[in-house]
């Protein structure tokens, strides 16, 4: 008996010892592994809904900045249009006093990374799916590259514009063996990228998702239109800038809202509304956007500067009787709070990307700077008459008198009121000075900026920075050259 | 399954057991019979009366009726017969044979069996169940009494343990009830990772630490502990193992060392009842004297002048302006309020234990409940707990034995909604009032909680009292944990099988509230009626079975071996909920509807991990003098992905025991003198369970309508097991018949492939960071340990017991992803550097050197190396400046004076020095305690850590003069006008350098601390009989009365938590408070 039994115990522990290897073998209850991802197109769809979202917020546990908060900061605390409010950081007034250091958190491109990360791994693996799914067609999984193409290029757009010469990564990471230290690439070939990029997703975007608000919050091929033209302009390419512009304008999808009160409500409150072209629905996801404690809290962060109520917005003195411009409704003249992105708490007003009053106006400088100064006029004046703009902000240039120079602050000063607070007039402000590689006279501009924005004992020493063209781009944070010592930093801040 | 298959083993083994005597013989003879007294031949009622077999396993049992008869069926005539029955001595087998009748006169026990005494454990306990002689230990193994800890009043026995085992660090994270202790075995073996001891319980590990992803919803993990929940009264002994030959047993869960802990169990004789009270009282000590209102309120508006800034002007003035025509400003901002004193009150603890124990040859019992009670020093913390446990041993025959023991603990504990709230009450503005005045200036009894103060607002400050008392968490726990355990001796004293299961069962509830009172802001915001509810459910199944081999060779040869198995596997669901803006304060449950409880404020997690351990050992001891053990073990976990799963560890120890060569016969004194050598590698696992897999999550909300999923992490496919090698080097002494003990250890722990969560990586792939194994980092040092009993005699007894350590820890290797310095920069005020290099100790912080205050205009020219001052190039003079060109700020008179090491006329990271380091050089304790006539015993207890630095945190907030926040008394003494001569700056709001990180700060955290003074008394026998017990016990304790510290701050006992940039910051939390404890066992 005994025997039999030392025999069965051995038995009994060799039988566990061969299923060790699978009991010890767990998976997550919950998430979902890659292996069992990536079978079907309602993956694939997940994969691409979760880019946009990753847009909205940090994705959870992750923690740090909303990716929109990155897109408000680094468009707006560096131009003339924003000041530091009650509860500003010091960082952000750095930033502000063109004090910029290669700690400062704000220059942490993470967010960006992370949404080309995933832009990445559905551009990687989507094509997997279609194999295995005989339902997924080809045109299907086209459009869903298209968004994730789209979204790539305008992180991409983003970062070049911020940084100039950034790492162009191209494939997703999903495994810890396959980081490899990349450095930077030149910002024209990240451009060159984004234009093969983006003429690809021109062929394969979807024109119509069936709803109003899919065909706002999600990439259309008139969004891919909308940033191909934005590159353009930025590349100095007028020609296709305003072939671009043509093509959204002439799909007669999108018009301007009458000029009342609602037009507020309609555009930014409610949302998709017939004048966007691409917008971040945060409506939709009912969560709320990352601008109350920022705009609107007791301790917000940001609150306009008085630049914006005496001139941007000039009151029209003649005309007292006159309804103003519509587009001065959302900030406070005397508390100079910004209500644009929220009114209340919590706030789910979306994010506007693009609208039609950006193809007029990008329309405009492109034909402004390719010859025709008297036919830019007449689009700026499109836009101001659907705006109701006022007298006061108007500028007594000619249709005959035109010239390329002059009608060119006509349009930034137009886009300071159409955008404001929207995140764009920083990089406004750069393209009009970076212009013909630095040789108009625009470089005045940033003195005008200076001069506005910066606290006066700053004023002198951001000047002399400004000097270097260098210094118009952000510096690499300080944790990224340590992790890849491959990346220089931009030289301004190397010395 | 792994489980399903050891119940399997064990259904057969029964089976086959159990069969022979059933099917042996079909034909059935009875045997009847009658019990009686064998003194008055009254019948016995009730006695058991069994029949037994050759193993004595019992066949079949019955009990007598009212007239003492008994009929038994035999079914095989080689059984014998048994009689037992309490207060009877239990009769000496009889064999039936033929006979069908037998009459058993029972003979009174004339013995009673006394009260079970623990002695000291002579075996070693490793937790395996081989039991190897003390004496036999090749390995550092520390042990602890139950003698010794009895008269400790302790909730915890881990506060029980502070200071007196070497190579033990203990340390309270704050005196509040149900406050987590830090216990560090002979330092921190990962830089980042797991780093708690294993606790095992009676031979199977006790889950403490907390899972991965336990979501605290808005708690801290510091704030939330599992509390070691065994009623001190219910342990037997504690011990300690230190070096990897000990721990190699516990496998990748020991890296960290391990605490054996055993509980008591029933012994034969008649049920031994005991009652066991403690009940405390317990004061904080004085905090740090602040000031008071009127004195605050003239600081402020000084800080305001010396800043340049106009104070009347801002937005809280009318807080400052004491303006009786403004009554509501008035009688709410013109108070002396002592914050920390209001929250503050007497402690008071109380404690019951009841245990019933006895057993008879078959049967074996111990049974104890205990109720716990703790109303804590700061208001709002309480924790009351019921324990009970019941461990039972019963022999089925000689070869086979089981135990089954069960415990269950519940608690409830209530404890502060932030830790913060002793924090903000130390700053607390003191001219405010804690209850609210009218405009009429009428008393309202409602806490004055203003959406904004001068101070700020919630969280940075709020009204400490309110709370303390209207908000708070509430942890209530369950804990269930079920045990059985067979022996069975295939081959007497030749091989045995050790098997045992153990399920473990907690759930925890954890539930806050912040209601709108205790925050103070408006309705619309998240931090009004705040309520979350998190449940926490772990279910752990452990088993192990073990073959021990014992042959027996001779007289000289001596094997003791063993091969084991384990397994462990733990899952962990938890659920969340939390919602704001509830519509009334009294609704605090998360259930009822908030007005946000949208995306992210529910969630649930679920985690399981895995591990198995299969080990052999072998231990060969020859003449009694020269041992060896050798130890294999090989361990799996489900932590690791398939590459890197399995790992085998080894380990070798020896012990050299002169005093058993012939050369030392002739020294009689000594009893014992060995010399100790081991080393061995123990494999840890990294923390988190499933980082193999690339694991994609989704978004809490869905965007236009979809849901998005996302890659949460990367695929860590590399990460290897992290391996701690100890070498460790002992020496043991008994001289005197044992009167005098000393034990000294040296070791070193090299952890190397260490691990570190989270390392950046360029951000351009997605994620920030990674896991990776990084580096080598050697924990090293000794201890030593000396107990005596100087005098045993049978009136006094006098024992004395020491102990010290030191333990150094030590960075070898790192990886160049790893950070050298932490983040900030030294130019801010309060900012300390802290760098990480190779071959230097953790823990070292560097700042400026703080000379004390520019008196006047004059002190602040610059001076150059010779005392000269320095001429600019226009020929004029320069004053000293702070960090040029950057900052460029030119010292005031009045301003803090920092030493200009290069003699530059500028201060700036050029002149930043070592200022000190955080780890203690020695750590121990020393005690002495006497025994009169076996009933008196007077004890003192001290424990002491020497040579470590102290950050004052609370020096810095409290001296800083720059904001609103409170400050301490000792500013009065600060600069105000030209030429004052003192060593406090100017008062300077929102500017300034005054508090830059330098040695102003640093202070000596060493300490010898009275711990505990105890008495206890021993009534009489005739006294106690005469009360109706057995023995009757008074003791009264005292803890913390007296502390020997140059620490100016609140308490010098500040958790050490090493990781490499942490450095040791003292923010006077509820420091160890003064207790008395009177305590009472009772012996039935």
């Amino acid at each position: 008996m005994k025997k039999i039994f030392i025999n069965l115990c051995f038995l009994a522990l060799l039988l566990s010892l061969s299923s060790c290897n699978k009991w010890l073998d767990l998976k997550p209850r919950d998430g979902i592994i890659k292996d069992e991802f990536w079978k079907t197109k309602e993956d694939v769809q997940a994969a691409v809904s979760g880019m946009y979202s990753s847009m909205l917020a940090s994705p959870p546990g992750v923690g740090g900045r909303a990716l929109t908060e990155y897109m408000f900061m680094w468009g707006e605390i560096r131009a003339d249009m924003v000041d530091q409010g009650p509860g500003y950081l010091t960082e952000e007034k750095d930033i502000m006093d063109v004090n910029i250091v290669e700690s400062n958190s704000i220059v942490k491109w993470d967010a960006f990374y992370r949404t080309i990360n995933y832009c990445n791994t559905i551009l990687d693996f989507a094509p997997g799916a279609k194999a295995l799914d005989p339902t997924f067609s080809t045109k299907e999984l086209n459009a869903y590259m298209a968004e994730a193409l789209t979204i790539r290029s305008m992180m991409y757009f983003y970062l070049v514009r911020s940084f100039k010469d950034v790492p162009l990564k191209l494939t997703s990471t999903s495994k810890d063996t396959e980081i490899k230290n990349i450095g930077k690439a030149r910002d024209s070939v990240v451009l060159a990228q984004i234009v093969t990029d983006l003429n690809t997703a021109e062929k394969w975007a979807v024109d119509d998702y069936g709803s109003n608000a899919l065909n706002k919050g999600r990439i259309t091929k008139f969004a891919v239109n909308a940033l191909q033209a934005d590159v353009y302009l930025w590349m100095e390419k007028y020609d296709d800038c305003i072939n671009r512009c043509v093509k959204i304008i002439e799909s007669e999808r999108y018009t301007f809202l009458n000029p009342t009160a609602a037009w507020y409500t309609n555009v930014f409150y409610n949302g998709s509304s017939n004048e966007t072209i691409f917008e971040l629905n945060y409506k939709s996801a009912n969560i709320s956007n990352p601008f109350y404690d920022m705009l609107r809290g007791p301790k917000r962060r940001f609150i306009t500067t008085g630049y914006v109520a005496s001139e941007v917005f000039a009151p029209d003195e003649d005309d007292p009787a006159r309804t103003f411009d519509v587009r001065s409704d959302f900030f406070g003249s005397s508390d100079l709070i910004i209500y644009k992105h929220a009114q209340e708490y919590p706030a789910f007003l979306n994010w506007q990307m693009y609208r039609l009053s950006d193809i007029y106006l990008m329309l405009a400088e492109a034909e402004n700077y390719s010859g025709s100064p008297s036919l830019a006029l007449t689009f700026v004046e499109d836009v101001r008459e659907a705006r109701n703009a006022v007298d006061a902000t108007a500028a007594t240039i000619g249709p005959v008198d035109a010239d390329a120079n002059s009608v060119g602050e006509y349009i930034l000063a137009e886009r300071s009121r159409e955008f404001a607070f929207e995140g764009k007039r920083w990089y406004d402000i750069l393209r009009f000075a970076k212009r013909d590689n630095y040789s108009s006279q625009y470089e005045g501009i940033l003195r005008g900026m200076v001069l506005r924005a910066v606290a006066p004992s700053f004023q002198q020493a951001a000047l002399n920075k400004y000097k270097d063209v260098n210094s118009h781009y952000f510096p690499i944070h300080q944790d990224e050259l340590f992790a890849d010592p491959t990346l220089t930093q931009n030289p301004f801040y190397s010395k | 399954m792994m489980t399903r298959n050891f119940l399997n083993t064990i259904c057969f083994i029964f089976l086959f057991l159990l069969a022979p005597g059933r099917f042996a013989f079909a034909q059935t003879v009875y045997v009847r019979g009658k019990v009686v007294d064998a003194s008055d031949k009254q019948p016995v009622i009730g006695a058991s009366v069994v029949l037994i077999d050759k193993d004595k396993r019992t066949v079949r049992g019955v009990s007598t009726d009212i007239e003492g008869n008994y009929s038994l069926p035999v079914s095989d005539k080689s059984l014998r017969l048994v009689v037992s029955y309490l207060g009877y001595e239990t009769t000496q087998p009889i064999t039936v044979g033929d006979r069908t009748t037998l009459n058993i006169q029972l003979k009174s026990s004339t013995k009673m069996m006394e009260e079970v005494v623990i002695r000291s454990n002579v075996k070693a306990e490793t937790g395996t169940g081989m039991e190897i002689a003390r004496r036999d230990m090749t390995s550092a193994i520390s042990t602890i009494n139950a003698k010794d800890i009895e008269d400790m009043q302790v909730a915890s026995i881990d506060q029980a343990l502070q200071g007196r085992l070497p190579g033990m660090d203990v340390a309270a994270s704050s005196g509040d009830p149900g406050a987590p202790m830090q216990i560090r075995i002979r330092g921190t073996a990962s830089i980042n990772g797991a780093v708690d001891p294993l606790i095992v319980v009676d031979g199977m590990p006790y889950d403490l630490s907390i899972p991965s992803d336990f979501n605290f919803a808005t708690s801290d993990e510091n704030n939330y502990a599992q509390l070691l929940s065994i009623a001190p009264a219910d342990i037997k002994d504690i011990s300690v193992l230190k070096d990897a030959a000990s721990q190699a047993v516990w496998g990748s869960r020991a890296a960290n060392g391990v605490i054996v802990i055993n509980t008591k169990r029933g012994a034969i004789g008649p049920p031994a009842i005991s009652y066991n009270f403690k009940g405390s009282f317990s004061k904080q000590p004085g905090p740090v004297p602040m000031l008071n209102g009127d004195q605050y309120s003239s600081l402020i508006l000084e800080e305001y002048y010396n800043a340049g800034r106009q104070f009347s002007s801002s937005e809280y003035a009318k807080e400052f302006q004491y303006d009786p025509n403004d009554p509501y400003n008035y009688f709410n901002y013109s108070n002396n309020t002592d914050w920390l004193n209001a929250i503050t009150r007497t402690g008071l603890m109380n404690d019951h234990n009841f245990s019933i124990a006895g057993g008879g040859e078959k049967a074996k019992y111990r049974a104890s409940a205990g109720y716990y009670n703790e109303v804590g020093t700061v208001r709002g913390t309480e924790l009351s707990r019921i324990t009970s446990r019941i461990n039972l041993d019963y022999n089925v025959s000689n070869k086979i034995r089981f135990s089954s023991d069960i415990s269950y603990t519940h608690s409830d504990n209530n404890s502060l909604y932030t830790s913060a709230v002793r924090n903000v009450a130390y700053n607390k503005m003191p001219n405010q009032s804690v209850y609210e005045y009218d405009i009429y200036g009428n008393p309202t009894g409602n806490y004055f909680s203003p959406i904004a103060t001068a101070q700020g607002t919630y969280p940075g400050t709020y009204n400490p009292l309110a709370m303390a008392e209207a908000a708070g968490r509430r942890d209530i726990g369950e804990r269930v944990i079920p045990k059985f355990a067979l022996t069975y001796d295939i081959l007497p004293k030749l091989l045995v099988l050790r098997s045992a299961f153990q399920a473990d069962i907690n759930n925890t509830k954890l539930k806050g509230f912040l209601p709108q009172i205790a925050s103070g802001r408006p309705f619309i915001e998240s931090s009004v009626n705040a309520a979350d509810d998190l449940d926490g459910n772990w279910f752990t199944m452990n088993s192990n079975v073990s073959l021990g081999f014992t042959p027996n060779l001779n007289e000289k040869h001596n094997v003791i071996s063993f091969l084991q198995f384990q397994s462990y596997d733990s899952k962990y669901t938890g659920q969340r909920l939390s919602v704001t803006n509830t519509a009334s304060s009294y609704l605090s449950d998360p259930t009822i509807d908030g007005r946000t409880n949208f995306g992210g404020s529910a969630g649930s997690s679920f985690t399981q991990s895995r591990s198995l351990g299969l080990l052999f050992s072998t231990q060969y001891k020859y003449l009694d003098r020269y041992i060896i053990n050798g130890l294999v073990r090989a361990d799996g976990n489900s932590k690791f992905g398939p590459n890197h799963r399995y790992g085998v560890f080894p380990s070798v120890s020896g012990r050299w025991r002169v005093s058993g060569e012939p050369f030392m016969k002739a020294l009689r004194k000594v009893d014992d003198l060995s010399f100790r050598a081991s080393i061995g590698v123990v494999g840890n696992a990294p923390r988190y369970d499933y980082t193999f897999y690339n694991t994609y999550n989704n978004y809490g909300f869905s965007y236009l309508g979809t849901s998005g999923v996302y890659s949460s992490n990367m695929e860590i496919s590399d990460l290897r097991w992290e391996k701690v090698t100890s070498t460790n080097m002992g020496i043991d002494l008994a001289m005197y018949k044992n009167k005098l003990r000393m034990t000294g250890e040296v070791y070193r722990r090299r952890t190397s492939d260490m691990f570190y969560p989270g390392l950046r990586i360029p951000g351009y792939n997605g994620y920030s960071g990674i896991d990776m194994n990084v580096g080598v980092m050697d924990n090293q040092g000794w201890e030593f340990q000396i107990d005596a009993t100087p005098i045993s005699k049978k009136k006094l007894r006098w024992d004395v017991n020491f102990n010290v350590s030191h333990n150094e820890n030590l960075i070898r290797e790192i990886s160049r992803l790893y950070p050298r310095e932490n983040n900030g920069k030294v130019t801010s005020n309060n900012v300390f550097k802290v760098f990480v290099q190779e071959n230097n100790p953790f823990g070292s912080f560097y700042g400026f050197k703080y000379k004390g205050v520019y008196t006047d205009k004059n002190s602040t020219i610059a001076l150059d190396k010779n005392g000269d001052p320095i001429i600019g190039l226009n020929g004029e003079q320069v004053y000293m400046r702070f960090a040029y060109p950057s900052i460029n700020y030119t010292f005031q008179a009045g301003d803090a004076m920092y030493e200009d090491m290069n003699h530059d006329g500028n201060i700036d990271y050029k002149d930043i020095v070592y200022l000190g380091n955080g780890n203690p050089k020695l750590t121990g304790g020393f005690g002495s305690q006497v025994t009169y006539k076996g009933a008196l015993r007077l004890g003192v207890y001290f424990t002491f850590r020497t040579g470590y630095d102290i950050i004052n945190g609370t020096k810095v907030t409290t001296t800083n003069m720059s904001g609103y926040t409170n400050q301490s008394t000792a500013v009065l003494r600060r600069w105000r006008a030209e030429g004052d001569v003192t060593d406090m700056p100017r008062a300077l709001y929102g500017t300034g350098y005054n508090w830059l990180g330098s040695d102003r700060y640093i202070e000596d955290g060493s300490f010898v601390r009275l711990k505990t003074v105890t008495a206890s008394y021993d009534f009489s026998k005739s006294f106690s009989r005469r009360l109706g017990m057995k023995s009757l016990r008074m003791n009264v304790m005292a803890e913390n009365l007296l502390t020997f510290t140059r620490y100016t701050g609140q308490d010098p006992e500040v958790p050490i938590k090493l990781t490499a940039f942490s450095t040791v910051q003292d923010y006077s939390t509820t420091p160890p408070i003064k207790k008395v404890t009177f305590g009472l066992t009772a012996n039935f």
